[in-house]
């Protein structure tokens, strides 16, 4: 709390400034109003739930713009936050929107700041529409589904910089004091060069966690909206959706990108949808340090459950994910850690109030591209580069018109088969 | 000792000892005396079970490897598998006339059926090279190393930790006889890995840290019958396509990949302490191929922490791998069957000086056996074959799992309820979170 209102003092001097020595408009609240006006676009569970960790993160935060796809998604929704978090929500009617056009209306609005969190198929262009809008964002990772929608983030992150706006991703591990302590040690030598690192994410099926919806009288496409974990073209895939958290570690520890990968995977228990439930990917980083990513959804794994971050190099290792560091110079991070996903809220409304942006879009977009380019070479059986896929790749799992029309499941892929586009 | 000279069993110097006392107790165990062969001049005597196309191979390589060598008793399964061996080691345009005419089998010392091993090893053979699928091997060691002959035995030595666990006595066995084994993992043989395994040994890349191990190949479908011929019963069926069966051959991480798999354990100088691996079929679907896996990834982990990964496929079209590599402190080490580069702070490229390894383990083998000196890589090759068999097991049933466990209580054992010719359904696929850790 405290911090809080050392921020906020400060926020006013420290956005006048900058905000007038770069010429761009200041947001609409600089003007007095401590208030911050947030709305939210994807009224599922994760979007929810960050909406009440926001309001808990910060004084003076209220939910007033709401948009889903659905209107039972968004009024479930908004039952829920107005039993949590009863005094922030400032929703009227008026300011609830449903539909495909719902993102429009909600960055419309005067919020300063948007929660994205539709599936991640929609992401890109939601946060183009945010940030042309001239809203902050907090938008749920994945980032995206494919290289075509990691371009638009990263030139959608450059745009926000140019108008000093904030982008923070839900990769809530790079707002935990455990892992950040973890990882300036790695970045200050303490385990030496690395040289090699692992990533995991081992669990469960996530189906008491992730509702299927039955097809009944839906549409293709609403049907596999409302079902959109289990889809390559809404979710990515697990290695995307789920395992980006770990792979983002990585590329945090690592300071880069992988250069190449070569994936592997399938379905061995799943039988919804069209994605894998295991995944193997080695991941190859500059000057040759290799990364292994393994990541199932597969219940009643046991002992072979694991999600977990581990750095190695010359002097040591990190198990980034216990704050321990083993070697020569042992480390056991035993500092509060608070809970992440207030964290990453507060810091990013802390940015907002300072005038000092946080912007995570390239980031997110790297990390989600490494999950990418795994999936793309397991589905494939292909090995690839990182420059290829990036600038090169054609791959676009976009319906061929958002609406409520025919979408048939494309079938699983197959190494060797499915071709990389 | 080194690790090298570890799983090879005793060094040089250890053996001169330990074969006079070996010596010793044969003579009171056995009537085979392998001083008969110190004189030079003695003819070995080769029999081959399990005459499919790696057995009729390895006795090419065997017949090549030096003089007075020749076999003289052969079995297998069927008729016609051994027909056609005998036919191809007349024929062969790979083999020169003189290794041709060390084929001496006569018909009456070719046997087929279940029993045709202990056939060819009541034979007057010195020497039997053991060629059956994967699941036979245990128990032909056995009954060999019983019988007094050195063996030469295909990779890898068993499917399961009850067939490890038989190998591993019966290599014990084979010590107190005298007797030697080798395995047909070449690598161990060529030129460029043996040298850079003694560098790595000698510290060129300083203490490993990490490794990867990866091998991605077509999905073998031109191999073996492809149709179900009228007559076959279920068991024949699966004896034919066996490559296929994690009963007969162990799946593929175990049946080819523990080359590279032992070449890990190798170079590192250890077997792993635990694992954890995936794998599934996502594109060799169709019944003809059993219960096997197409892919699998497994993570190794060896003593101190040190976590290696495994990649293995057998899919068509996908990127082709084989390479195995190590990262040090002092430096890295990349190793495929061409060559080895060896990177940081002792630089080295390490050429294949094109020599064939799979001529040479028979010809280190049959000097062993002249001279009287010991080698018995069995305990090794079992490590090798058991590092492959928890991998698979891992990646079937979803578990990590430890070598203590699986070396010692795991009571996984694939032995069919009987051996005959009749019904056998064919064994399900594995699920992970499903298939139990037995």
């Amino acid at each position: 709390m405290k911090e809080n209102e050392v921020s906020r003092r400060g926020f006013l001097k420290a956005s006048a400034a900058s905000l007038a020595a770069a010429g761009v408009a200041a947001p609409v609240y600089a003007a007095g109003s401590d208030t911050i006006r947030v709305g939210i676009i994807g009224c599922g569970g994760q979007g929810t739930r960050d909406l009440v960790s926001c309001v808990k993160s910060s004084p003076g935060v209220q939910i007033v713009a709401m948009g889903d796809l659905f209107d039972d998604r968004l009024q479930e929704s908004l039952k829920k936050i107005k039993t949590d978090v009863p005094d922030a929500v400032k929703v009227t009617p008026e300011r609830c929107f449903v539909g495909w056009d719902a993102y429009k209306k909600v960055v419309q609005t005067d919020i300063q700041m948007v929660v994205l969190t539709t599936p991640p198929c929609f992401r890109a262009m939601c946060l183009q529409a945010a940030i042309e809008a001239g809203k902050n964002v907090f938008m749920e990772k994945p980032a995206g589904v494919d290289p075509r929608q990691m371009r638009s983030i990263i030139k959608t992150a450059e745009l926000a910089q140019q108008k000093k706006l904030s982008i923070v991703a839900g990769t809530q591990r790079r707002h935990s004091k455990k892992y950040q302590e973890t990882i300036r040690r790695i970045h200050g030598g303490q385990i030496g060069e690395i040289v090699a690192a692992q990533a995991y994410w081992n669990g469960s099926d996530m189906l008491g966690y992730w509702k299927w919806w039955d097809k009944e009288n839906r549409s293709d496409i609403e049907w596999q909206c409302r079902s959109w974990p289990w889809f390559t073209w809404t979710s990515g895939d697990h290695i995307v959706e789920q395992h980006v958290h770990n792979l983002d570690v990585i590329n945090w520890a690592l300071q880069g990108h992988p250069e190449q990968c070569m994936g592997m995977g399938g379905r061995a228990v799943r039988n919804l949808g069209n994605i894998y439930d295991h995944f193997a990917v080695e991941y190859e980083y500059a000057k040759g340090v290799r990364v292994l990513s393994m990541c199932r959804q597969i219940n009643n794994c046991g002992s072979g459950d694991r999600i977990a971050e581990r750095v190695v190099g010359t002097k040591g290792y990190a198990d980034v994910d216990r704050g321990v560091i083993e070697g020569e110079k042992p480390f056991k991070y035993d500092g509060p850690d608070p809970d992440h996903y207030v964290q990453e809220m507060a810091d990013l409304i802390a940015g907002i109030r300072t005038g000092t942006p946080i912007n995570e879009g390239k980031q997110v977009a790297e990390s989600t591209m490494d999950a990418i380019m795994g999936r793309m070479s397991a589905y494939t059986g292909r090995a690839l580069k990182w420059d290829w896929a990036m600038t090169a790749s054609k791959l676009d799992l976009t319906p061929p018109q958002y609406g409520w029309g025919d979408f048939p499941v494309e079938p699983v892929a197959v190494p060797g088969k499915t071709p990389l586009v | 000792m080194n690790e090298q000279g570890r799983h090879e069993g005793v060094s040089r110097r250890g053996f001169m000892k330990g074969a006079a006392a070996g010596a010793v107790s044969l003579a009171a165990a056995s009537t085979f005396n392998p001083r008969a062969f110190a004189a030079g001049s003695d003819k070995i005597r080769v029999g081959l079970i399990g005459c499919g196309g790696r057995g009729t191979h390895d006795v090419g390589k065997c017949l090549m490897a030096a003089d007075g060598v020749e076999l003289t008793a052969m079995g297998d399964m069927f008729k016609d598998r051994l027909d056609r061996c005998r036919r191809d080691l007349r024929t062969s345009k790979d083999l020169p006339q003189s290794v041709k005419d060390r084929v001496k089998v006569t018909d009456d010392k070719c046997f087929v059926g279940w029993d045709a091993h202990q056939k060819v090893l009541a034979t007057d053979v010195n020497l039997v090279i053991l060629t059956q699928p994967p699941h036979f091997r245990p128990s032909h060691l056995k009954a060999a190393v019983e019988a007094g002959k050195h063996v030469f035995m295909e990779k890898p030595v068993a499917v399961d930790p009850a067939g490890v666990r038989s190998v591993i006595q019966s290599s014990e066995l084979a010590d107190q006889k005298g007797l030697t084994i080798l395995a047909g993992t070449q690598m161990r043989r060529i030129s460029h890995a043996v040298e850079a395994a003694q560098r790595v040994h000698d510290g060129a890349i300083g203490e490993i840290l990490g490794g990867q191990c990866v091998r991605l190949g077509d999905a073998m479908r031109s191999w073996g019958p492809q149709q179900r011929e009228p007559g076959w019963s279920d068991m024949e069926w699966q004896l034919r396509r066996w490559l296929f069966l994690t009963w007969l051959s162990g799946d593929f991480i175990v049946e080819m990949h523990v080359h590279n798999i032992d070449m890990m354990n190798w170079l590192i100088g250890s077997h792993p302490v635990q694992c954890l691996g995936m794998g599934g079929r996502q594109a060799r679907t169709e019944p003809q191929y059993g219960d096997s896996y197409d892919h699998f990834a497994v993570e190794y982990e060896y003593p101190n922490g040190l976590r290696v990964e495994y990649m293995g496929s057998q899919i068509d079209k996908m990127t082709d791998r084989n390479d195995q590599r190590l990262v040090g402190t002092k430096g890295s080490l990349v190793a495929d069957f061409a060559g080895v580069r060896i990177e940081g702070q002792n630089p080295v490229e390490i050429a294949w000086d094109k020599n064939d390894p799979c001529v040479k383990q028979h010809a280190d083998q049959i000097e062993a056996i002249r001279r009287g000196q010991r080698l018995n890589e069995g305990r090794r090759i079992a490590e090798s074959s058991l590092t492959s068999i928890m991998g698979r097991m891992s990646a079937y049933t979803g578990r990590a799992l430890k070598w203590d466990w699986a070396l010692n209580a795991s009571k996984l054992d694939l032995t069919p309820p009987a051996y005959n010719l009749g019904d056998l359904p064919m064994p399900p696929v594995a699920v992970p979170g499903k298939t139990q850790l037995i």
